[in-house]
């Protein structure tokens, strides 16, 4: 997977930095932070391996639909705590240019250094995401015991 | 005149239309039966509209028309779907111009205006393709760019009012690479393109609607001015999701009018029908039957109207807003016909008979509600990708998010406070997880225990009323609960399950309306709305769908609305929780008058 700052590091090899193992990732800056954070949703959420995810391949080549990407701006406000164009991942469809476009006309700077300062993890502090690592086969499932229980 | 000033349309519009059971009226059960039967479009009526200056109502005030308030329109255009809703159908295409007052600029808003308020315009919306339905991205009508304009190509269809409508409001793919950025808006105006570049397919054959023009519309290199695009370039999606925030909002209004029609006649026919030495309406089932349906609309009522204030209130809702309705009413209202069918008995079935037949055009008209403008799953797909942001924030409520929640809440469901303009412009693809009516149910609650110490208010129901409320907000919290704590995935491939858990979000939902209701309009709404009973009866049912019966209700409630019924349709009053006064039938004395008038003038 490609984690690089497009206009920085062209050519250094992050490769090794892939999000196989999360705790491992080292974050250089904002932009990169975004790029690992949307990488690391989009591979669980979609049950795909990180390392084949492309940051400058539109994010329709994975999968992910129109209304879906509505929906993913959602979860990157609750993480960078500011409202965001809810069309932004269809105005700047790859990973690549979103990171890139939020740096620039954002202040993320604060949730992104709290978060890399803890490492990436998984972009939110809260108990969903890590039942949502841990639940990923069954996704949603289950559910219908839960809550018909009565 | 109704004491709330937004129904005086609909009731002005109801007067001058006439009881529908008299056949001289305007849109007569006898003329629209007539019209069905001929599979004929009904011309005049649309054109009796016209001159009744309907289409002002589509126009918004700073255009020079009459649209100030969507509660006002949803209360008008069920007055004529009560009639027919193969006119109210073929009409309200004019709800497509939203679209113009949406994303338009200055001049292409001006010109609408001005093709329907002179020239008697109206459009069709041509998204749908044989390939494609509810698949926008999927569209296959091309639109090249070429100096100056565009080349359409391609073919949409079945479009409601393709051949018979001045303007096609068309999706087409502006960018090959596909994606949501690859469709944009046409508003194509038939007079000012090349007749050789397109072409109308033919009538098509429904089940219901007969006399509608379903057809659709063909374009072969046919050049369109960069005028006719609405909105930027590649902005076809993003619009055309929005417009259906406020299309799918009103489509509500055709099921209930299609609702009072059907329990109007049923129960005539039950009170005149005579079995066992009684009437109809006194054996119980059928009996509960009718209470129910009549229940039913008042929920939907409190869903229906909450849905359109909203638009004013909380336009950056309506992603959300216009979901709770276009599933919840449609679909209950279908469930309603489909159980009062059962007391018509062999006459459900009948293209003729009691009041013309009307019963069975109902069932075929309102049949296709819950199909366009969205489907029933495809609204609830929506929902499931929405509702863990909807459970998160509402986990993160704080003292300021109460203090806004209260006040929209005040202003969206009193019926008497004015409502703002509603600002188009603030309409969002999502609702950052906002949901003020089931975000606010604790509101409602707490107002619930403070009216403990008013004696206007029966002690019994109110202790009901807190019952009921309390369990809807534990439903409310164990569901959110589960969705806190859960996997989610994106994509198409949801499960059936929680196809299941969205219904249920818009059953809360609908309750959670009729609570607020009920808090916010005690004192507007006459007797037997403010006492109750109704509202504790709406919330048992609700819950009933996965709550087995608490026995929390006694039979007296019961036997109070099923008065309440009967004395509307002695009344002739419109089955709502705004009973409008309907179209009287001219006494026996105006019709002999009105019949020598007629030898006289021949
Ligand atoms: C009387 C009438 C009037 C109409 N008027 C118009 C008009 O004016 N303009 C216009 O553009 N179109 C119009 N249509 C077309 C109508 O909007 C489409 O039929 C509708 O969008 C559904 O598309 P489809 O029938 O192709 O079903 P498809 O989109 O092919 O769907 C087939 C089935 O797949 C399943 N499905 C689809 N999406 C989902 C999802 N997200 N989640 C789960 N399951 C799903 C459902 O079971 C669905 O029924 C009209 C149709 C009729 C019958």
């Amino acid at each position: 997977m490609q984690l690089q700052n497009s206009s920085s590091k062209p050519s250094e090899d992050l490769s090794k930095n892939n999000l196989q193992d999360e705790n491992m990732i080292v974050e250089n800056s904002p932009a990169e932070a975004i790029q690992s954070w949307l990488v690391t949703k989009l591979s669980k959420q979609l049950s795909l391996n990180a390392k084949t995810i492309d940051v400058r391949e539109p994010l329709t080549r994975y999968g992910l639909d129109s209304i879906d990407a509505v929906t993913l701006v959602g979860d990157l406000e609750d993480w960078l705590g500011c409202e965001l164009p809810s069309t932004l991942l269809w105005d700047y469809p790859t990973i690549e240019k979103s990171a890139e476009y939020l740096v620039k006309e954002f202040d993320v700077s604060a949730a992104v250094s709290s978060v890399a300062s803890s490492n990436v993890k998984d972009a939110s502090d809260d108990k969903t995401e890590k039942v949502e690592a841990s639940s990923k086969s069954s996704g949603w499932g289950g559910l219908w015991n839960r809550i018909s229980g009565s | 005149m109704h004491q709330l000033k937004q129904y005086w349309v609909a009731e002005a519009l109801e007067k001058d239309l006439g009881d529908p059971t008299q056949p001289e009226s305007v849109m007569s059960f006898k003329s629209v039966m007539e019209l069905d039967e001929r599979e004929e479009f009904p011309e005049k009526d649309v054109e009796w509209l016209y001159n009744w200056n309907l289409h002002h109502y589509h126009i918004p005030v700073e255009y020079g028309g009459e649209l100030k308030s969507y509660e006002e329109f949803v209360a008008f255009v069920r007055v004529l779907s009560r009639r027919d809703l193969t006119t109210s159908i073929t009409f309200s295409t004019l709800f497509w111009s939203g679209l113009v007052w949406m994303a338009g600029t200055h001049e292409q808003k001006q010109k609408l205006a001005k093709f329907i308020k002179d020239k008697h315009g109206a459009m069709c919306l041509a998204y749908s393709e044989r390939a494609h339905g509810s698949d926008l991205v999927a569209s296959d009508v091309q639109a090249t760019k070429v100096p100056g304009g565009y080349l359409l190509n391609g073919e949409k269809w079945p479009i409601n009012r393709a051949t018979i409508s001045g303007i096609s409001v068309v999706l087409a793919k502006t960018d090959d690479s596909g994606g949501a950025r690859s469709l944009s808006l046409f508003v194509v105006d038939k007079s000012e393109i090349d007749p050789a570049g397109y072409s109308n397919l033919p009538k098509i054959k429904t089940l219901g609607i007969r006399g509608s023009d379903m057809s659709g519309i063909r374009f072969d290199n046919c050049f369109v001015p960069e005028e006719m695009r609405l909105g930027q370039e590649g902005a076809g999606l993003e619009l055309g999701l929005k417009g259906f925030h406020l299309t799918r909002t009103l489509c509500a209004a055709f099921s209930l009018g299609s609702a009072d029609t059907a329990l109007r006649t049923v129960l005539k026919f039950s009170l005149g029908r005579k079995l066992y030495g009684k009437t109809v309406f006194d054996i119980p089932h059928p009996r509960t039957t009718l209470v129910d349906a009549f229940l039913d609309i008042l929920v939907c009522d409190c869903v229906t109207i909450a849905g359109a204030r909203s638009f004013h209130v909380a336009p950056e809702q309506s992603s959300v807003s216009s979901i709770f309705v276009k599933y919840f009413v449609p679909v209950t209202v279908e469930k309603l016909v489909q159980n009062l069918s059962v007391i018509l008995g062999a006459r459900f079935y009948l293209r003729e008979g009691h009041d013309e037949g009307i019963f069975q055009k109902v069932v075929r008209d309102n049949a296709i509600i819950s199909v366009f403008d969205g489907s029933t799953v495809v609204n609830l797909h929506a929902l499931i990708l929405q509702l863990r942001q909807m459970a998160k924030y509402r986990a993160k409520r704080n003292a300021a998010t109460y203090e806004g929640l209260r006040s929209r809440l005040e202003t969206r469901f009193s019926l008497e406070a004015p409502l703002p303009p509603c600002e188009r412009a603030k309409f969002e693809l999502f609702s950052r997880g906002c949901d003020d009516v089931l975000q606010g149910l604790e509101i409602s609650l707490e107002h619930l225990y403070d009216l403990k110490t008013d004696s206007s208010v029966d002690a019994e129901v109110l202790q009901k009323l807190i019952t009921l409320t309390s369990a809807v907000l534990e439903e409310l919290d164990a569901q959110d609960e589960f969705l806190a704590s859960s996997g989610f995935e994106f994509g198409h491939d949801q499960s059936p399950e929680l196809f299941e858990l969205a219904k249920k979000y818009c059953t809360l939902h609908a309750a959670a309306a009729c609570v607020h209701m009920w808090i916010y309009n005690r004192k507007v709404l006459g007797d037997f709305f403010a006492k109750g009973e109704w509202l504790a009866i709406c919330l048992n049912r609700l819950l009933m769908t996965f709550r087995p019966s608490s026995g929390i209700i006694p039979s007296i409630y019961i036997e109070n609305v099923a008065q309440e019924l009967l004395k509307l349709d002695r009344e002739n009053k419109m089955f709502s929780i705004v009973p409008l006064q309907l179209a009287q039938a001219p006494s026996p004395e105006e019709k002999t008058h009105a019949a020598s008038e007629l030898q006289l003038q021949a």
